[in-house]
């Protein structure tokens, strides 16, 4: 088979798996549904590899392939159709999407189990992993929009999935529409570089893109700072972040596919995707990485003060993504595509460990009230510190080997790029720091109540309640579920979790400075023409940033050692006495209400008045006048209703009919 | 097949006042199915490469004053007619399981409304279609008049009633109307210089009237297109009447009458008066801009159903006429193909609003909540539709507003870009919408239950057509262009220079 029918494949078999399911939501028994789903991407997954081994066969400079299945909608002028891009970067991307969605998959099949919508969860599942391969497949920037949309689309459906509760549906509401804010960032972006040059494909693009356009033209750069606004606001990049923490509404598997497969990563593909305006729009690149550098610092900050196990885990996303937008900013591709691997499989194992303790808590998540469960879940524990560890970028774990990459790359490029590889290490000693916040708390220290119940083998059950706002939830409807599954009883579970753990130790070593350089190999078929892949530091420069990383990753730790394990109690002095930080810190850096008083307030303001005012007294006063010829107007009116009106309107009619007949007599 | 379609449904309501009340009904629905058929049809027939006009039938009808009765489809109409049959199919159904209150002039009043629409699409002479432009409105008079109820209004305004509606709608329209009969009678007693001309095809090109003559007849022509659409300023009728109109017959309303306004400018104004329309291009952008602009933050703020969907015509009607008066061929390929995709999702929308009306008792979105619950099958259509509505990307709406974006993009970058902001706030309040009847928790007033398998029918239908053309918008795209070239023709001639300077514009993909 071509790589390119594996291609099609690739997005096929997730689409008709949430077609599937969706039509024969009636007919499936059981957890059956959840098993078409996890076959679906895991049949995807497999196409992928095939695709992978495609274009392997193929000689390095020949790996860009298209493919068009029909002509989508073609007129006036514009040319757009339905074909994919095959290349190693979106054979990489799919591979990491299909692999670690299809774990996911497996772990929700267990997760979801008592939850009344079971199949509507999967349906959404599927489509939510079909959109993100739509989005990397895509071969023109139409249907890059498409998938790009689809994304926002599902991520609103899980994210509302709970749909009874307020908060869910509000969340649900957040994402989908900063995401379209998004959306219409690319839209700008594409009708822009039509205007330029003449096309919506990207391979099109990326070739006349250099001829062009000269280095930091005006427009480049305003290309640039569009295809920005969507990548940031899919990537919850400041300032349209706001939507990541609130998707925590979803049920924890959505979490892990949103923030480790699919959804925040698109932003990261896009800019290193469309590195020839990058490289061309030098300033947008440079907005970028100062973009990533700042989301990587404030939601590291806000993260070391939330006490919501999911928020925090959320907000370490946020400043992951940070480290990734802000390495392809400064052209480090590899290493960013690198991270964006290793991230997926400990963010992927953080969450579904997080999931497991949630259980265990009958789904409270608050981790003030969690302690002590080493001894209840080993296994859930230990994937927990794992995941931790590989996040605070302990020496040998995977995300040591790829977050310093990117710093690494930063310190070589020199000059002004110093600034992020400061921040960086700034952020890393962070991220060490309430990483290790999170293990410790959960599984050290004096046992919880529901530690304790679960060492004497039942979990907790407690009457469910919305973790934001503390109100009942409606159980008649049945979600969500009555019951709660924890890692340790659940064998689909325990293996996507194995697997993940065991990605989150290794997967660093497929990328080793001096050993080898497997993504960076790869992916140069992507990046032929780039003037920064070739850039890389030095091994021993590598290893100085892999050194620094280290002791900065082991020094964060042992602060979170120091005041949760040793001194537990230092942390709620400090609060006392740093309660302004410390609010301002738990606010998010207010930027809800930031939001809310520059547009959601004088737009409501506008439609008050509008309704209230202007239409009754302009929009009506303009036809008839003044108030007073208004009703002048209509006493005459209904005078003559009954007479001049109703006749006219007779006299019409039979004339028409009248017509009517005689041509079809006539005619005949 | 023309002359029978376009008859047909007439033929069908005066058959259904002699049958047996029961039988009504299913007469009706029968001749508005039958009307479909010969449409689709038609459109099977469709030649895509040709620009002309289709299935002609020219015959004299007053040879004295030159009023011919001529009628055919070209690749503009040929959807619209398309989309007539469709929504009037659907409505018929619909009306015909829940028998109205006398039935008999309801489905006479729907065949005489949904032949004269058709009329108006096909008419090739503009006497004619000023004719069958005036009929349609009579119809409608008295299906919202007779059939339309009571609502309580928005705060401070008091109870809408449906007489007083509907007399608010027919002056506003009936003075463009009046308008532009007089404009189309100046139009072929000026061009024809002795014996009055007012065959389109001969009107065409704008030779034969003078700039000043277009320039006030131009306007005469926009004021009955702008309040039938209706666009910002003259659309004081539409909050009322969409209120109190029956809701079946102002799906078909909604969905086909306010596109007559958009297909005028596109099929009659840009081609008969080229100048005017260049002149006044800036001025209709405006216009359109402030529709779009003021119907999104209006459906944003209303808590009524009906207002949000209203709302939200206005908006998507600005779109359209945006698309048209880019004068470009993509964006009135854009405008067409938006005309087709907003009249396809208004229908449904419409429908559910019936459904949501009976499971909660009225259409204040505030009062709803929790449908989803026991009703899975509707709540998966209302999303779809929800989407289409929002112009989700990978729905054909998306495709539609890109292409008329991309049109004014081309030529006015400013009025894209501001435009753009509208579909942001599309995504808020068509959600908002769906979110408020679906989600949240069920209030004890509302009934949460499952749609009929009739019902379920006909919405399902309509969302089948919903996602089949957003598989392939193109299906629109390739038939209209052709067309659309040909309209945009005159306007181009008359303007040498702003063809030249349009060096981004680059036919491709066009083997014709």
């Amino acid at each position: 088979m071509e790589a390119t029918e594996y291609g099609w494949l690739i997005l096929a078999f997730p689409l008709a798996g949430s077609m599937l399911i969706a039509l024969g939501w009636k007919l499936l028994p059981g957890r059956s549904a959840g098993w078409i789903g996890t076959l679906a991407i895991g049949l995807s997954f497999a196409a992928s590899l095939g695709a992978l081994f495609q274009l392997l066969d193929l000689p390095a400079d020949e790996r860009q392939l298209t493919h068009s299945l029909y002509d989508y909608a073609s007129a006036g002028g514009l040319e757009i159709e339905m074909n994919i891009l095959l290349d190693p970067l979106s054979v990489f991307m799919c591979l990491v999407v299909s692999g670690i969605s299809t774990l996911i998959h497996l772990y929700s099949v267990s997760y979801m189990t008592s939850d009344v919508g079971f199949r509507r969860f999967f349906s959404y599942l599927n489509f939510f992993v079909f959109s993100m391969l739509l989005l990397v497949l895509a071969g023109n920037l139409v249907l890059l929009i498409v998938g790009w949309a689809f994304v926002g689309f599902a991520s609103y459906a899980l994210i509302s999935y709970w749909y009874r509760r307020s908060t869910a549906t509000e969340a649900g509401m957040k994402a989908f529409v900063i995401n379209v804010v998004g959306d219409i960032g690319l839209v700008l972006a594409a009708l822009f570089l039509f205007r330029e040059l003449g096309t919506f494909d990207l391979l099109g693009i990326f070739e006349a893109a250099p001829e062009e356009f000269s280095t930091n033209e005006g427009v480049a750069v305003a290309i640039g700072l569009l295809l920005l606004v969507g990548a940031f606001a899919k990537s919850a990049q400041v300032p349209f972040h706001t939507w990541l923490p609130d998707a925590m509404e979803g049920p924890t598997p959505v979490s892990a596919l949103i923030h480790a497969a699919t959804m925040v990563t698109a932003g990261v593909y896009l800019i290193g995707r469309f590195y020839p305006v990058f490289e061309i729009a030098l300033t947008a690149a440079d907005v970028a990485a100062i973009i990533g550098l700042v989301t990587l610092l404030l939601a590291a900050t806000i993260a070391l003060v939330v006490t919501d196990l999911k928020r925090i885990i959320a907000y370490s996303t946020m400043s992951q993504i940070g480290y990734m937008i802000m390495g392809v900013g400064i052209g480090a591709y590899s290493a960013a595509f690198f991270h964006l691997m290793t991230h997926a499989f400990f963010k992927a194992l953080l969450f579904m460990a997080a999931g497991s303790v949630i259980g265990a808590m009958a789904n409270r998540q608050n981790i003030d009230l969690m302690g002590g469960f080493r001894a209840a879940m080993p296994f859930t524990c230990a994937t927990l510190l794992i995941g931790a560890a590989a996040l605070a970028a302990f020496p040998g774990t995977s995300g040591f080997f790829s977050k310093d990459e990117i710093l690494a790359f930063a310190e070589h490029r020199g000059g002004f790029y110093w600034v992020f590889a400061i921040g960086g290490y700034i952020g890393a000693l962070m991220t060490a720091f309430y990483a290790f916040r999170i293990g410790f708390r959960v599984a050290f220290g004096e046992p919880v109540p529901e530690a304790r119940e679960l060492e004497q083998g039942h979990i907790h059950h407690a009457e469910p309640k919305n973790p934001a706002t503390g109100e009942k939830e409606d159980t008649d409807v049945g979600f969500p579920g009555s019951s709660h599954q924890i890692a340790e009883r659940e064998w689909p579970m325990k293996i996507a979790m194995s697997v993940l753990a065991f990605g989150a130790i290794f997967a660093g070593l497929v990328q080793v400075p001096g050993l080898d350089a497997v993504v960076e190999h790869f992916l140069e078929g992507s990046f032929e023409d780039s003037a920064l892949y070739g850039e890389l530091p030095s091994d021993a420069a590598e290893w100085r940033g892999l050194g620094i990383g280290a002791i900065i990753s082991l020094f964060g730790i042992g602060i979170a050692a120091q005041l949760y394990l040793r001194r537990p109690g230092t942390t709620a002095r400090l609060q006392q006495q740093l309660a302004g930080l410390h609010s301002f810190l738990s606010h998010k850096w207010y930027f809800d209400e930031l939001i809310d008083a520059l547009i959601v307030r004088p737009a409501l303001g506008f439609g008050r008045w509008a309704n209230t005012t202007f239409e009754r007294y302009v929009v009506q006063g303009l036809v008839v006048g003044a108030e007073g010829t208004a009703k002048g107007a209509s006493a005459l009116v209904r005078g003559a209703q009954s007479g001049y009106l109703r006749s006219y309107a007779l006299l019409l009619l039979v004339g028409f009919a009248g017509l009517g007949l005689y041509f079809l007599v006539a005619g005949s | 097949m023309l002359q029978v379609m376009l008859w047909l449904p007439l033929a069908a309501g005066l058959l259904a006042c002699l049958v047996a009340r029961r039988l009504t009904g299913w007469v009706a629905a029968a001749g508005a199915l039958g009307t479909l058929a010969l449409a689709v049809g038609i459109l099977i027939d469709f030649d895509s490469a040709s620009a002309g006009v289709q299935h002609a039938v020219d015959e004299d009808w007053i040879p004295d004053l030159g009023v011919r009765y001529s009628l055919g489809v070209d690749g503009i109409s040929i959807f619209l007619v398309l989309l007539t049959a469709v929504a009037w199919g659907a409505a018929t159904f619909w009306s015909a399981i829940r028998m109205p209150e006398r039935p008999k002039t309801y489905f006479l009043m729907m065949g005489i409304a949904e032949t004269a629409t058709l009329g108006a699409f096909l008419a090739q002479d503009l006497l004619l279609f000023v004719l069958f432009f005036d009929l349609m409105l009579i119809p409608f008079y008295f299906l919202f008049g007779s059939w339309g109820t009571e609502h309580p209004g928005r705060p401070g305004e008091g109870t809408i009633r449906p007489t007083s509606a509907t007399i608010k709608m027919v002056i506003y329209t009936l003075v463009g109307s009046l308008l532009m009969l007089a404009g189309a009678i100046a139009a072929g007693v000026i061009a024809g210089e002795g014996t009055p001309v007012f065959s389109m095809e001969e009107l065409r090109g704008g030779d034969a009237l003078s700039e000043s003559s277009q320039r006030w007849i131009f306007w005469f022509f926009a004021a009955a297109f702008l309040v039938k659409m209706p666009a910002f300023l003259v659309h004081g009728w539409m909050p009322d009447a969409y209120r109190v109109a029956p809701l079946a017959a102002l799906a078909v309303f909604s969905a086909v009458l306010s596109k007559v306004g958009a297909y005028g400018f596109l099929r009659v104004v840009l081609p008969i008066f080229p100048d005017a329309t260049l002149e006044f291009q800036e001025v209709l952008l405006v216009i359109a801009l402030a529709s779009i602009l003021y119907g999104s933050v209006m459906a944003f703020t209303q808590t009524s159903a009906r207002l949000v969907a209203g709302y939200s015509s206005v908006a998507q009607l600005g779109f359209i006429t945006l698309g048209v008066f880019a004068l470009r061929p993509d964006g009135a390929d854009g405008a067409v193909l938006q005309m087709v995709n907003h009249g396809i999702v208004i229908v449904p929308l419409m429908l559910i609003l019936v459904l949501l009306a009976e499971r909660t008792g009225g259409d204040d979105i505030t009062r709803m909540g929790g449908l989803a619950m026991r009703a899975p099958v509707l709540a998966t259509l209302f999303l779809v539709v929800t989407m289409a509505l929002l112009a989700m990307p990978g729905s054909a709406n998306f495709i539609g507003e890109f292409y008329i974006l991309n049109g004014v993009f081309q030529e006015k970058v400013v009025f894209a870009l501001v435009a753009s902001v509208a579909i942001a706030i599309a995504a808020y309040y068509a959600l908002r919408l769906f979110q408020r009847a679906m989600h949240y928790r069920k209030r004890d007033d509302v009934e949460s239950r499952e749609i009929g398998w009739r019902e379920g029918g006909i919405v399902g239908g309509l969302v089948a057509c919903i996602v089949a053309l957003a598989f392939y918008p193109g299906v629109v795209l390739e038939r209209s262009d052709e067309s659309v070239k040909e309209q945009l023709g005159a306007v181009s001639r008359s303007a040498p220079i702003a063809q030249s300077d349009d060096s981004h514009f680059r036919p491709q993909g066009n083997p014709e």
